[in-house]
Parts: structure tokens; C-alpha cells; sequence
């Protein structure tokens, strides 16, 4: 293996870490807080993504970046007011109740996700070429780096700093953090518990969105898409620890970078590693990289 | 007075119970004839099945207007198999308790051969649309199961004898394969066939490379595409579909991966991937169930891109919509011949027929219920037009000269197996 190879499986690696921390992101911070699991989180970055490409499409096409990263930004803006809309119509209802039933609620939310999607763009296969500034790649000696990947690579960093900063360091966030941790307490002290739970929501899906936009161009769009990313996007929250953003964050990272070298080393046996690798962390550490042990 | 006796009670209830009976048979022999489709509805493949549903809905439209089969109008009974093997058991089943005992339908493999035992044990007929298996024609054989599109080996023989053609120079193969029968299968006869023609024709030896193994379903097919780079390879025969290849073609970009290749060449993904990429899609050679504007002149083909228009404003039907038509057109007109719908009587007028069709005349050949069709290849290349595409090149290769011969019950015998 040469250098070249590492520092472009290194790229490949976490490219996939953090579109999958993308994904990842808002699901983590809904079942942190309201510890709700919500199956249809895939289906509002789909919506995203295909929000940001239609309106990169009424602005003249995702050519420039301003576009791309505004198509982005109101994609997250448009999935956040669907979420408050599902807050209250849905996930209201869904507290303290069996997480089967949970399951099954956010399961059809899927489904109307999927259909509604498919009712107003169609079946057609859509393919949205990134912004000119981040067509091509850059070559490292014999690395090859795709301009998309760096930026989906910085884009999972910038998001991933963002809500650590919120959370840790905003007192909106240290709330966020407080509630999660004990909702019955903090009603005592005085908290609008129902507020935070709503605005919690509504960021959760707003990284939903945004991660749909930012994520436009790495993939084909279709009514399919809500699929394409969950079982890596489960697959981190549960290896990091449910509900811990720094834990799917790093679950990202590794799970990526086994996926990445596991294929050079076998290369007959695409995704195995991955399998694998969930397997025995989660034999070894049950609650996670980053949760808490259950005594 | 009469006497009854028991004998007599039975006699004549028995008698009333046929005559009760004997409106129903009437009304079944001159009521609507009643054609199963079973066909990807939702889910992952949806988007094919729906031109299957378009192709077949579009025959039975045409086919009532002009009369019907035997003087009675065509229906459809839709169910949705959601390429899932156990779905389509269960909508069979339905429809082959509730009398229907024709069939078309089923692109997924997987459905295709899951469903070969069954119309056996239950009486019923089933013709596929586009499913790419080999293993119905050989091992998984079975006299229920109809193919009245193209060969999977006779469209990849042709694939590999035209690269010989074209492409004498370009000998180092490489294949992107989807980590499933169809890719492996596909690959394996590709390789075949590369292996026949390039001494013959190219008077070269090909040098076949380790295929990469791409995973199937996936958003990232980055390491995959990563692994090709390093291989230089000159040509390259791709076997990903659907939205898994337009995702791996748009992300190969980034590394120019295709633009690496002296020649590409694409297995069955028609003008998805061209109307998915438009102008940013690299050049590419691929197979066609079939293509409307080389058909023009053919009346049937003409209608039919008419009436497709009609009904879904799209100018350009795609193959899978061409083949459920197709398959439409056997069952009249292997019913027309023996007269009947009933299985057995459809089977063996099916065997041997030759019939019309959009892409011209077929043949189902009757030792393994595949038909034999001209393969239809198409270079395409980016363009400055509405479409973002254009076909540069067509060629339309005699499918006798390309398929393998009948062995029905038998593993395919390749020379790389």
C-alpha cells in the first residue's frame, strides 16, 4: 500500500463518516432529548435534498455555490417547519408510550414521506451536479481527492462543532443537555419542558434538511434515498451511544474507516467489515462509545 | 304419486348444483380474460416497473380495441411484488386461487426464479419483462416461465463481440460488478465472450482484470471506484443499475474515473443513466430491450410510441415498457392459435411462436422458453440539447448469431466458470 492509497482511502473514509454524521446528526439529537428512535428521519433528508434541488433549479442551477449552500440552508429551514408541524400532530403523542408503537408511528410517517415525495417530483432518477468550485478533484501526488469529498468532509466538521458548541456552551444547549438528562427536574425548576422539546425538534430536523441539501450532489435523488442512508446512520448513533453527538461522531469516523480499509483488504467482500466491526464493538461495549453502562 | 327415494334426491340435487354452476361457466368463457401482472409497484424498483405497467396497460388497450382475444376484452389484475421475492409468491398465489392463470411481469430476478415452481405446481404461466437471469433458461428451468425479451447472454455476447469490433486495441477488462447473482452472472459471461472474440476478431488476447466488487443499495461507492483507479484498466463493462449506477457515475466524476477508459461500456441501464446525468455523463456504449427511433417505420412501434406519449407524455418508452407490450402480444397471439387460455394449450402454442412485436419479429424458442430477438446497442454521448444526451451510434446485432444454444435444466458452461 502506498502513500497515495492511504490519504485517499483516508479522504474515502470520512467522506462516508461524516454524510453518514450528517444524516446521523438530528436523529441522534431527537433521541437524546425525547428519546424517541424517529424511523422517518431519512424521510426529511430526502425531502431536503430534493427542497434544495428545486431550489437550486428555480435559481438557475446549483452552478455557483451561493446557491448550493442557500438551497441547503432553506431546505433546513423548510424540514424544520415540517418538523414542528409533525411535533404536534405526532411525536406529541408518542411520549411515554411503548417504543413499538413508536416505531410503528414514525414507520408510516415514512411512508407519507415517500409518497409525498414521490406525488410531486415524480419516479425520475435526478442527478444534481455540485457547484463548479468543488467539480474535479485535487491531486496529492498519485492521491486523487475530490473537491465533493473535502467539502462533505468539512461540512460534517463544521455541523459537528456547531452543535457541540450549542450544546456545551449556549445556555439554550446546557438546557437542551439538562432536560435529557432529567425532565422532571427541570419542570420543578421552573422550565418550559414542552418549549425545549418542540425547539429541539425543530433543530433536529432542521439538520435533517440541511444535510439533505449539503448532500444533494453525493448521490442519486430519487423517492429511494430515505433508505440509502439508514442503516449506516443507525449504525453510528447505536456504536457511539444512543443519544450522544460526539459518540456519533466518532462511531462515524471508525465505522468509516474500518469500512474504507477493510475493502482494500478485502476487496471480494464489500461491507462485511462494517458488519463486523458493529458486531464486536457492540460486544465489547454495549451502551457505545460514548453511553453510559446500565447497572 | 311419484316416489322419491334418496337415490333420486341425489341424483337431481346433483344436477340443480351443475345447472347453478352452468351461468357462472358461461359468464367465466365470455367475461373479460384476465391477465396477472406482478410487477415492482414500490420500492427500489418502482421506477422500471412502472414502464412496465405502462407497456402493459398500452397492449391491453390496443388489443381490446381491436377486438380482444377471442372476442373477449383484456383486464388487467395489478399487483405489486415489490421485487421482492416473497410479495410476488403471495400475489401469485392470489391470482392463481382466484383463476388467473396468465401472468407477465417481474423484473427482479430473484421474483422470476422464486416464481418458475410455483406456476408449475399450481397451473399457471409467467412471462417475464426484463428480468436478467440466465439460470430460468438452464438450471432453474422451467416450463411455466417465458422470457419473450432478450437473452442476458445473447445481449453481453453482443456487448463483448462489438468491443472486439470497435475497440480491437482496447484489451485490459475490467468489470464494476454489483455484489449479486445478476452482476457476477453478468460479468462471468461478458468475460466469456471477451475471451471468443477478441482472438477471433481483434486477433489479440484480452486481459481480463479482477472485477470490483461494488456493494449493492449503498449512497458511497467511493472505494470501489478507488480500487478501479489503481487498476488501469482500458476498458471497463459496467453492471450496476438504476439509481446505484447513476450515484456511482456521478461519483466517479470527482475521481474522472470513466474518463480514464478508452471505452465504457454500460449492461442494461438504457437511457437512465443519460436522462439522470444529462450533460455531465461520460460516453457510453449500452444495451437496449429497446430503441423507438431505430424502430420508426415499424407500425407496431409506431403505435405504441404514440399511444405511450398519449398516456405518459414521455417521447421515449423505455425497453422494460417494450417488453411487457411484447409479452401482451404472445399471450394473444398464442391464445388466437390453440384457441384457448387454458395453461397447457397457451404453453405449447407459446413454444416456437414467432410474433410481431415493436422491435420487429421474435421467436420463442420452444426447448427453453427464450426468445430469440435482434439486441439493440447504443453509443451515447453528452449533447447541448434539451435532453443533455444523443445517440451517436447505433448498431442492431442478429440475436441468432449471439445466443448461446438451448440447455434447458443444465448450468450455463462458461469458459471462466
Amino acid at each position: 500500500m502506498q502513500a497515495a492509497d492511504i490519504v485517499t482511502l483516508l479522504v474515502n473514509s470520512l467522506t462516508w463518516a461524516m454524510a453518514t454524521f450528517l444524516v446521523a446528526a438530528g436523529l441522534t439529537l431527537v433521541f437524546g432529548t425525547l428519546h424517541i428512535l424517529n424511523f422517518s428521519h431519512g424521510g426529511f433528508f430526502m425531502i431536503g435534498a430534493y427542497a434544495a434541488y428545486s431550489i437550486a433549479d428555480a435559481l438557475g442551477g446549483s452552478g455557483s455555490m451561493a446557491v448550493y449552500l442557500f438551497g441547503s440552508l432553506a431546505a433546513g429551514v423548510l424540514v424544520a417547519l415540517l418538523g414542528l408541524v409533525v411535533d404536534r400532530l405526532v411525536l406529541r403523542r408518542l411520549a411515554g408510550v411503548e417504543d413499538a408503537y413508536v416505531l410503528i408511528a414514525t414507520y408510516a410517517l415514512l411512508l407519507v414521506c415517500e409518497g409525498s415525495t414521490k406525488l410531486l417530483w415524480g419516479l425520475n432518477y435526478h442527478s444534481v451536479m455540485p457547484p463548479a468550485v468543488l467539480d474535479g478533484a485535487w491531486i496529492a501526488g498519485n492521491a486523487v481527492l475530490p473537491k465533493l469529498s473535502l467539502f462533505i468532509v468539512a461540512a460534517g466538521v463544521v455541523v459537528f462543532v456547531g452543535l457541540e458548541y450549542f450544546l456545551n456552551r449556549t445556555g439554550p444547549g446546557r438546557l437542551v443537555k439538562a432536560i435529557a438528562a432529567d425532565p422532571w427536574m427541570a419542570r420543578l425548576l421552573g422550565v418550559n419542558v414542552r418549549l425545549v422539546y418542540t425547539a429541539t425538534v425543530a433543530i433536529g430536523f432542521a439538520l435533517a434538511g440541511l444535510a439533505g441539501g449539503l448532500l444533494v450532489s453525493n448521490q442519486t435523488l430519487s423517492p429511494t434515498l430515505a433508505s440509502a442512508f439508514v442503516i449506516q446512520a443507525f449504525g453510528v448513533i447505536i456504536i457511539g451511544g444512543m443519544g450522544s453527538i460526539s459518540g456519533a461522531f466518532l462511531g462515524a469516523i471508525l465505522l468509516g474507516l474500518i469500512d474504507a480499509f477493510g475493502q482494500w483488504v478485502l476487496p471480494g467482500l464489500p461491507g462485511l467489515p462494517f458488519f463486523v466491526a458493529m458486531t464486536l464493538i457492540l460486544l465489547l461495549r454495549p451502551q457505545g462509545l460514548m453511553g453510559k453502562a446500565k447497572h | 304419486m311419484t316416489h322419491l327415494d334418496r337415490r333420486s334426491v341425489l341424483k337431481y340435487s346433483a344436477a340443480a348444483a351443475a345447472m347453478a354452476g352452468v351461468p357462472g361457466l358461461v359468464r367465466a368463457q365470455s367475461g373479460p380474460l384476465k391477465i396477472g401482472l406482478i410487477t415492482p409497484l414500490s420500492g427500489p424498483q418502482e421506477f422500471i416497473g412502472s414502464y412496465v405497467r405502462n407497456g402493459a396497460e398500452i397492449a391491453v388497450e390496443q388489443i381490446n380495441k381491436a377486438g380482444g382475444i377471442l372476442g373477449r376484452q383484456v383486464a388487467l389484475e395489478i399487483r405489486d411484488d415489490k421485487a421482492n421475492p416473497a410479495a410476488a409468491l403471495a400475489a401469485a398465489r392470489e391470482l392463481l386461487g382466484a383463476g388467473i392463470n396468465l401472468h407477465t411481469g417481474g423484473i427482479s430476478s430473484a421474483v422470476v426464479l422464486a416464481l418458475g415452481p410455483v406456476m408449475q405446481q399450481e397451473n399457471g404461466v409467467f412471462m417475464t419483462c426484463g428480468a436478467g437471469t440466465e439460470k430460468m433458461n438452464h438450471e432453474n428451468y422451467s416450463p411455466n416461465l417465458f422470457r419473450p425479451g432478450d437473452a442476458p447472454d445473447a445481449r453481453t455476447r453482443a456487448q463483448a463481440r462489438l468491443m472486439a469490433e470497435k475497440y480491437p486495441e482496447v484489451t485490459r477488462w475490467t468489470g464494476l460488478v454489483p455484489d449479486h447473482e445478476y452482476g457476477r452472472t453478468t460479468w462471468s459471461i461478458f468475460v466469456d465472450a471477451l475471451l471468443e472474440y477478441y482472438p477471433a476478431i481483434a486477433k489479440k488476447k484480452p486481459v481480463i482484470l479482477e472485477p470490483v466488487l461494488m456493494p449493492y443499495g449503498v449512497a458511497d461507492y467511493r472505494n470501489g471506484i478507488t480500487q478501479a483507479l489503481r487498476q488501469q484498466a482500458d476498458g471497463v463493462f459496467n453492471c450496476t443499475y438504476g439509481g446505484d449506477a447513476i450515484t456511482m457515475f456521478q461519483q466517479a466524476r470527482g475521481f474522472g474515473l470513466m474518463q480514464r477508459y478508452k471505452v465504457v461500456c454500460d449492461a442494461a441501464n438504457e437511457f437512465l443513466i443519460a436522462r439522470g446525468m444529462k450533460q455531465q455523463l461520460p460516453p457510453h456504449w449500452t444495451g437496449m430491450h429497446y430503441y423507438a427511433e431505430a424502430n420508426k417505420g415499424n407500425p407496431m412501434s409506431d403505435r405504441f410510441v404514440a399511444d405511450y406519449l398519449a398516456k405518459t407524455k414521455d417521447a421515449e418508452p423505455l425497453g422494460w415498457a417494450a417488453e411487457a407490450h411484447a409479452s401482451l402480444y404472445a399471450f394473444k397471439q398464442a391464445i388466437e392459435k390453440g384457441k384457448s387460455s387454458e395453461t397447457q394449450a397457451v404453453i405449447a402454442n407459446l413454444k416456437g411462436l414467432t410474433w410481431d412485436t415493436a422491435t420487429g419479429p421474435r421467436t420463442m424458442r420452444a426447448e427453453d422458453n427464450q426468445a430469440i430477438k435482434d439486441v439493440e446497442l447504443v453509443y451515447i454521448e453528452p449533447a447541448a440539447t434539451d435532453k443533455g444526451y444523443k445517440v451517436s451510434q447505433y448498431t442492431k446485432v442478429d440475436g441468432k448469431s449471439v445466443i448461446f444454444p438451448p440447455s434447458p435444466g443444465k448450468k450455463l458452461s462458461l469458459k471462466t466458470a
